[in-house]
């Protein structure tokens, strides 16, 4: 069943993705509409480096290293605003990335992408390769997944949900809002570059147009779906999404409709998200509340 | 000489139609707080509920086929409001955002279905520029500018010069206040709506006589209309106005000297820096005027 | 939370179960097509394309008597859309032969996956040199933008024009096909005045032809699709821009003169030449003509048209429905197949052969440039 496995292997990479997401999302209130651009930097780094002849791993520590820099040095001005600002901000900085990618020829070859990324070679390229890598990826799902339960639960958590409860509070506290939030969005970008080296790795394919703000709005509503603030929302939002995408596949459609289907698809998946917004708008998962 | 007030004036040209796109834009989100992906998709039903009149059975001319498209699209700004954004209004503003979201796939994939994705025109047939002290300049753009400055004026009469107009104004800066004093939320937001609607329908009937209808039209112009919002600063009108121009002619002018493959880099840099150096918009300093 | 943990099941039930069985009396194939994306303007013609061809081919008693099915995937246009359909149609419904997605970029992403999986793929729109190299399991009835950017280069020489400017739309097709352009008109001593890419999908290009119009060049290459080249022609003919625009075969489409009108007259083109007299491209316009009355033939339609009923002589012929033999059923079938598109010989990279022609538009309608 590798296209089980193939589903597997990408609701897992989106998880990891959704989870660095709902770090600054969920648990530091912040609007990153630009979370893309991360994810596309770890993979470009990543990328670019193996097919250099480095080897993956190589790859994948310095995309995390490069992401989470980057997300550091976004983050210092753009966190002077707040709320639909700093959201307004990192969305233009997602599209100047892309710009980037596309543009910067010598480097990135520009929309032509990189063919042929290798994976780990423990691995191995090909189907053969599948359940060894959905192991891969249950692992890295598995300690990103600690790792951000460990720190939503230390006491660097509970300062960031004061922060987004309440930034004055923070600071009667005592506590450097805008230090707390730097360090919330340097880990997400860290983690959303880890997920893009993932990604690129997987796909051995990746060109600027999978970088675009469509892959933030899904990254978005994985988190938003499953639970925001929740430790286990994201990978849950994440895998109903992803399975969704897919099993719209699967609905039996006569073939003279056939033109017709891609546009239904297209409106239920709009309607869906509208109904579940009014519906249920905390996600599927509530956040528990002290 | 001539080179860079031909693009000066190019960028007047689009910048006028990003401005009736981000007037809507800056009304919605100055009375109810939220930034309304689904936007992009009334320029789009506007344009094409045009193209249905100008079509069979009905054969009318542009100007005749854009009034029915008009009051649709304003009955569509109705329904969002009516049937997703209303009931969301005390709600999380993410929520609202998701729900917009939703709302914006749902009705860009009913163009598709009811359509196709295919280019489409009026069936103008491209026409020579006016020489005007050594510019070119169609009549189609001069109809076109008429046309926007028509509106917008209509806009400054109705929100300068009228009881509706002041009660907006209220609600924009205080939406509890304002309804202390008396003002009646619904016939403001229902307000709002139709000329959000009205105004990028406009938007988009224009942009299609200059240019093609094509479902994605609405989203590669809602962008731009984000940056203008924020520019002139969000919820102030005439900074939209003036927003929407400044990205027009900037972006035009930038191609004189940078690879037009970064086009839209300007617009999204403009936003970056805006926001950390201006971030009330570049009328900020004037405060309550709007 | 109970809800969803049941669903989960029942669509993992789902997709372990009855799906894989195609019905035994019919010959099925799967396509991984754009219908939606930004691609799916071109995605609706190949698929209405694919759909006469297959008509035809049932009509005149599908495979050895059992109907031939296709199986769409759409793709999103994205190369991630792309990965997960042909995941789809490979493991859930092991279909050997698979038509690929449009745009290089998006072929290039499935390739590996249908070559180390043994499934056949083959393109009909994607032009990327590096195509060739994807495998041997990998096909495509469309000629390589080598030859095509070599054509360009020929008719830009022929007409006499030693500078020009050279713009270029900003993905893989345009940036390929430009590359290899420049290589061989500066090579054979041709001059670039000013070189650009710009965006794809904008309404608005009147400041990157004010660009080219500052440099007064005589002669434009545009390598452009139909969409932005209706829109670049018809707003330079506004601006008055008098030059000789030269462009590929992606804009050779009724669709650029319906949408630019007399702003397109006098562009002269390459495309992969195929008489359109014909009695195959015959055939299929009338066939278009009665499936679709009234519509325009789409862009590459005819390609789409060709990859079918290519594939539907060589699942005649194969031995057995494994991918090997269906593969060497292809290249004999393909030897000397005649289809709309001309010859479609396939060599050992899986590429066609072609030889450039021109096209140029006059009074409204496209012609052979003589």
């Amino acid at each position: 069943m590798d296209y089980l496995l193939h589903i597997f292997i990408v609701s897992l990479i989106y998880a990891i993705f959704a989870m660095s997401l709902n770090l600054e999302l969920g648990f530091t209130g912040l609007y990153n509409f630009g979370h893309v651009a991360f994810f596309g930097i770890g993979a470009y780094t990543s990328a670019l480096l193996s097919l250099a002849g480095h080897p993956v791993t190589l790859g994948m520590v310095c995309s995390m290293i490069v992401s989470g820099g980057m997300g550091a040095l976004l983050a210092i001005p753009a966190l002077r605003l707040t709320g639909d600002y700093f959201g307004i901000a990192t969305l233009s900085f997602g599209e100047i990335t892309r710009l980037f990618f596309l543009n910067e020829r010598w480097l990135t070859k520009g929309p032509m992408g990189l063919p042929g990324i290798p994976r780990p070679t423990w691995i191995g390229e090909g189907v053969a390769g599948l359940p060894w890598f959905l192991i891969f990826c249950m692992l890295l799902t598995l300690v990103v997944f600690i790792l951000t339960r460990h720190l939503t639960r230390s006491p660097f958590g509970r300062a960031l949900k004061v922060v987004r409860e309440d930034e004055y509070v923070a600071q009667a506290l005592g506590k450097n809002a805008l230090s707390f939030k730097i360090r919330a969005v340097t880990v997400g970008s860290i983690l959303a570059g880890l997920a893009g080296s993932l990604w690129a790795h997987y796909i051995s394919y990746i060109s600027p147009a999978d970088f675009t703000l469509t892959e933030t709005i899904l990254v978005l509503l994985c988190v938003v779906l499953g639970g925001r603030g929740t430790n286990w929302g994201p990978i849950l939002g994440a895998f109903v999404i992803i399975f969704f995408q897919e099993i719209i596949r699967f609905l039996p459609i006569p073939a003279d409709f056939d033109r017709f289907v891609a546009p239904i698809q297209g409106m239920v998946y709009g309607a869906v998200l509208i109904i579940l917004m009014l519906k249920r708008p905390e996600g599927l998962l509530q956040e528990y509340k002290e | 000489m001539e080179y860079y007030a031909q693009l000066l004036l190019n960028g007047i040209i689009a910048g006028s139609i990003y401005a009736l796109f981000a007037v809507g834009l800056t009304m919605v989100y100055g009375v109810f707080r939220f930034i309304n992906f689904a936007h992009g998709e009334l320029i789009a039903w506007g344009a094409y509920l045009a193209l249905f009149f100008t079509r069979s059975p009905f054969y009318l001319p542009i100007y005749f086929a854009a009034l029915p498209a008009l009051l649709i699209t304003a009955l569509i700004g109705l329904a969002q409001d009516r049937f997703v954004f209303e009931p969301l209004r005390h709600g999380n503003r993410i929520t609202l955002l998701i729900a917009s979201i939703g709302l914006s796939y749902f009705l860009r994939n009913a163009i598709r279905l009811i359509w196709g994705s295919d280019l489409q025109t009026y069936g103008f047939m491209p026409t020579r520029g006016i020489d005007l002290a050594g510019l070119s300049i169609t009549s189609a753009q001069i109809t076109m500018m008429a046309a926007a400055i028509l509106f917008l004026g209509i806009l400054y009469i109705i929100l300068a010069h009228t009881m509706l107009g002041k009660s907006l104004r209220a609600v924009a800066d205080n939406m509890t206040l304002a309804q202390i004093m008396g003002i009646t939320i619904k016939k403001v937001s229902l307000a709002v709506w139709v000329l959000a609607s009205f105004f990028s329908a406009v938007g988009g009937v224009l942009l299609a006589v200059d240019t093609n209808l094509e479902p994605m039209m609405g989203l590669t112009n809602l962008l731009k209309a984000f940056a203008a919002v924020l520019l002139g600063g969000a919820g102030n009108v005439w900074g939209a106005l003036l927003g929407g121009l400044i990205i027009g002619v900037a972006e035009n002018l930038s191609v004189a000297f940078i690879s037009p493959g970064y086009k839209d880099f300007i617009s999204f840099a403009l936003i970056i820096l805006m926001l950390l150096f201006r971030p009330k918009g570049i009328f900020g300093i004037l405060g309550g005027v709007r | 939370m109970k809800k969803i943990i049941v669903i989960l099941i029942v669509t993992v039930l789902l997709l372990c179960t009855g799906w894989t069985a195609s019905a035994a009396d019919e010959i099925a194939v799967g396509a991984v097509t754009p219908l939606t994306g930004k691609l799916a303007v071109y995605g609706e013609g190949f698929q209405k394309a694919m759909l006469l061809a297959l008509d035809e081919v049932n009509a005149s008693g599908g495979i050895n008597g059992k109907p031939m099915k296709i199986v769409f995937e759409d793709n999103n246009s994205t190369s991630k859309g792309s990965v997960s359909a042909i995941q789809k149609l490979i493991t859930i419904h092991r279909f050997p032969v698979i038509f690929g997605p449009a745009a290089s970029t998006n072929f290039l992403a499935v390739c590996p996956i249908a070559q180390q999986n043994q499934t056949i793929l083959i393109g009909a729109e994607s032009a990327a040199a590096s195509i060739s190299k994807c495998g041997s399991y990998v096909f495509r009835v469309f000629p390589s933008d080598l030859l095509q950017g070599i054509g360009v280069a020929e008719l830009t020489e022929y007409l006499n024009y030693k500078e020009v400017v050279l713009t270029y739309i900003n993905n893989d097709w345009g940036v390929g096909l430009a590359d290899v352009f420049k290589e061989y008109f500066l090579k054979s001593g041709g001059k670039l005045i000013d070189e650009f890419a710009y965006d794809e999908g904008k309404t608005d290009y009147r400041s990157e032809i004010l660009r080219i119009k500052k440099n007064s060049p005589r002669a434009v290459v545009n390598l452009t699709y139909i969409k932005e080249g209706a829109t670049m022609l018809k707003q330079a003919y506004e601006t008055k821009v008098e030059v000789q625009w030269l462009m590929g075969s992606a804009a050779k489409s009724p669709k650029l003169v319906e949408l630019a009108g007399v702003a397109a007259e006098g562009v002269i083109g390459t495309y992969p030449t195929f008489s359109q007299d014909t009695s195959q491209y015959i055939a299929y316009k009338n066939g278009w003509e009665k499936k679709y009355p009234g519509q325009k033939t789409p862009i590459f339609g005819e390609y789409n048209y060709d990859m079918v009923k290519l594939t539907a002589e060589a699942l005649k012929q194969t031995k057995s429905m494994s991918s090997s033999d269906i593969r060497n059923a292809l290249m004999t079938a393909s030897k000397g197949y005649v289809g709309a598109t001309g010859d479609k010989t396939f060599d050992t990279n899986g590429d066609v052969g072609a030889t450039y022609g021109r096209w140029t538009i006059k009074e409204g309608k496209i012609t052979d440039y003589k």
